[in-house]
């Protein structure tokens, strides 16, 4: 089974932390999963991670509709902060708004990291959710 | 030696008052009377002149014309000239044989006389008639004569040619009023010619006759009455054929006519202006248009009629079109007449060239599109409303599309974790929270179906309620809340002052702002709200102002209002009641608007609409 050593979920809804908890088990042997309720208390976090030189999440499930600071307000305050590593970043939406896709293709172009674009309902982690260097090998 | 007889037979001869001499066989001037001296200037004591010698600077009577006539036995009348530097002089001598006592030819009496001035009257009338005769033939003037002692009536020759008919045709009354056309111009020559002949009124009219070769004719006959010793003797008249003048003046006349007819219905204001933009045409439409009449109009410049701008902007295309001679056409302009009324206007103006293609005025063409212009506004303004309902539905529909979607992709992987759980507890978890979903589903359903209501109420039965009064009531069912939370409120409210609302939305309004207020208090200072109210035009502004923990504007300004948006980590917070508020006060007529400051505190302000 695979390791990960730091994963974040980042959603308001706890059926959908809940599910996504439960896919990992089944998926990935990981110490440190961190559930935020927005954006702005994961940012919080990793600012303090990085000042404190603990260590950073590897990959991140993000949604996109949450209160006071969004996915996407989240993901822009993201990119501005020096990764050493390139995370995995997979937004999840129940949203099937053409929009959202546009944007979430603006940021992925224009992107350090890996993005990938998720419709809920989730019932599998596939494994490219969670590493490149598997899909490369 | 002279008998006295003889002498006294001199004397008389000397002094008969007529120019009378008497010439011997021998053509020797006898005696004379002294005016025969006078008129011939010759002097009188010339003994036996030759008689040739008196008549030698005159034409008309040679020598031998003379001598034929001295010595014949009748009487003879000759007309001579005098040849002389004092001007002409015209003599008319006759020449009758003298007898003596015994009835012999003893010579020959010469009677002359001066008739210079018949000749000259007699040349002039000849000139004069002559010139009539011209005139009547070039200016197609007639004349005819009426005699009352012979009943004769005669025309002139030009009077018969527009007639048709032969120069030697004379006409009695009855056929010449005949010639006259059948109805108005027969009748009405008919009473006049017996006017004039009744009690002598002349006449001058303009009538129609049907020629000879029947052809109809317009001309003109005037008649007027010659008097002698207080009776009417004659009638003399003038006879002019004015057919194609008046065909003419009729034909202008009918397109002068047809142009006003024209100009004058048409639906949009003409008017011509000259070189300094005085109006010298204007038809109804922009008298209408002025209020006022065409002579009221005529000579003003726009300066006198419109707002000075307007006026200086329209002055400014007159020349412009003038000078360039490129016509302006459909252009869109503004008439602000003096009182302020305002009309749009889609103007033409067009230069108006005289014979050397200088422009000497313009005419200018304005259709009023006030209505139209109204109706492209309140098009746009319907456009604008609708585009924004449109978004509203479009972020709605999304709202509901992802709120359900989201609840209903929870029941899908909830479900999928149940059928392949084997571990009982687990099984148990599971349900717990699809129980749990279900819940949110009908909450998130209940919120929605709140939403599309005030969406949906078109017809608002908007009431005049009393603000203090609402205000108050809801203080009153919050006061547990509020005094849990140890906020202290001040109201300033004039008790009389009403608004107009839906009063479930008032209700809504007041409850949202206060519980809000008081939600997002500073726990760490005196928590303080104010309600106040005041009238502004059409509105009344109902503020709720609070000393909270406020909201970065900068940052959620534009999501402040939106469905499930919250800002701060508060469990009770729903994302729902600012949202539909302004909803609420939008469907109302009215707006809300929110200033804040993070840390200092919130104010909302309420606009109700007092006119719809």
């Amino acid at each position: 089974m695979k390791k990960l050593k730091c994963l974040y979920i980042i959603d308001d809804d706890p059926i959908t932390v809940f599910g996504i908890k439960k896919m990992l088990n089944a998926t990935i042997e990981c110490e440190n999963i961190r559930t935020f309720e927005n954006g702005k208390l994961a940012l919080e976090s990793i600012h303090e991670a990085q000042q404190n030189g603990e260590i950073l999440p590897e990959v991140i499930f993000l949604d996109i509709n949450m209160p006071i600071m969004d996915g996407w307000e989240f993901l822009a305050e993201f990119l501005k902060i020096r990764f050493p590593e390139k995370v995995i970043i997979n937004v999840i939406t129940s949203s099937i708004d053409p929009a959202d896709y546009q944007k979430w293709n603006e940021f992925r172009l224009n992107c350090y990291h890996y993005l990938n674009f998720k419709n809920k309902p989730l019932f599998k982690i596939e494994p490219t959710d969670l590493s490149r260097i598997n899909l490369a090998s | 030696m002279k008998s006295p007889s003889t002498h006294f037979k001199e004397h008389l001869v000397r002094q008969l008052p007529v120019a009378i001499a008497f010439i011997d066989a021998q053509f020797q001037l006898v005696d004379a009377s002294d005016q025969w001296f006078e008129l011939y200037k010759a002097e009188k004591d010339t003994a036996n002149p030759s008689i040739f010698e008196c008549f030698r600077t005159h034409e008309g009577c040679s020598p031998e014309l003379l001598r034929e006539f001295l010595v014949g036995s009748d009487t003879r009348t000759l007309k001579h000239k005098e040849l002389s530097d004092e001007g002409k002089r015209v003599f008319e001598s006759t020449f009758s044989p003298w007898y003596d006592e015994k009835e012999n030819i003893k010579g020959t009496l010469i009677h002359s006389l001066d008739i210079t001035r018949e000749y000259l009257k007699d040349k002039e009338l000849k000139k004069v008639n002559a010139l009539m005769e011209a005139t009547a033939e070039v200016a197609k003037v007639g004349s005819w004569e009426y005699n009352l002692t012979t009943e004769k009536l005669s025309w002139c020759k030009t009077t018969k040619e527009i007639h048709q008919v032969p120069l030697d045709y004379e006409p009695t009354v009855a056929e010449a009023i005949e010639f006259y056309k059948q109805g108005y111009s027969r009748n009405r020559i008919s009473m006049l010619f017996h006017k004039v002949l009744q009690d002598g009124s002349s006449f001058n009219e303009r009538l129609q006759i049907v020629t000879k070769r029947g052809e109809e004719r317009w001309i003109a006959s005037g008649g007027k009455p010659i008097v002698k010793n207080g009776k009417i003797t004659k009638i003399f008249g003038t006879f002019q054929d004015i057919h194609e003048q008046v065909i003419t003046e009729k034909r202008t006349k009918e397109s002068e006519q047809l142009l006003t007819t024209l100009i004058d219905n048409l639906p949009i204001n003409v008017f011509i202006k000259d070189k300094d933009s005085r109006k010298i045409l204007v038809n109804k439409a922009e008298c209408e248009y002025l209020g006022t009449t065409p002579k009221e109009l005529i000579g003003k410049t726009d300066f006198e009629l419109y707002d000075k701008d307007i006026a200086q902007i329209s002055r400014d295309e007159d020349l412009e079109v003038m000078r360039s001679l490129t016509p302006m056409l459909g252009k869109q302009t503004l008439g602000v007449k003096k009182d302020g009324t305002l009309t749009h206007f889609l103007t033409s103006k067009i230069p108006l060239l005289d014979v050397d293609g200088k422009a000497y005025a313009l005419i200018g063409m304005s259709m009023d599109i006030t209505n139209l212009k109204q109706k492209e506004e309140q098009l746009h303004n319907l456009i604008n409303v609708t585009a924004i309902q449109n978004k509203k539905l479009i972020n709605f529909a999304h709202i509901v599309s992802h709120n359900l979607r989201s609840h209903s992709a929870n029941f899908s992987m909830l479900l999928d974790f149940l059928v392949n759980e084997k571990d009982a507890n687990e099984q148990q978890r599971i349900i717990k929270m699809l129980t749990s979903a279900a819940d949110n589903l009908m909450d998130t359903l209940e919120n929605l179906n709140e939403v599309v209501e005030i969406s949906t109420n078109i017809n608002l039965d908007k009431k005049s309620l009393n603000l203090l009064e609402h205000v108050e009531r809801v203080e009153q069912n919050l006061s547990a809340f509020i005094e849990k939370n140890t906020v202290s409120i001040a109201l300033d409210i004039d008790p009389k002052l009403k608004v107009k609302s839906v009063p479930a939305y008032l209700e809504s309004i007041i409850l949202n702002l206060m519980t809000n207020a008081v939600k997002y208090r500073e726990p760490e200072r005196e928590s303080k709200i104010e309600l106040k109210a005041v009238k502004e035009n059409n509105h009344v502004v109902f503020s709720v102002t609070d000393n909270g923990l406020g909201i970065d504007m900068q940052r959620y300004g534009n999501k402040l209002f939106g469905m499930y948006k919250t800002f701060h980590n508060h469990k009770d917070a729903r994302g729902l009641g600012l949202y539909i508020i302004k909803n609420q006060i939008e469907a109302m007529g009215g707006n809300i608007q929110a200033d804040s400051t993070p840390g200092k505190g919130s104010t909302f302000k309420v606009y109700f609409n007092e006119e719809a």
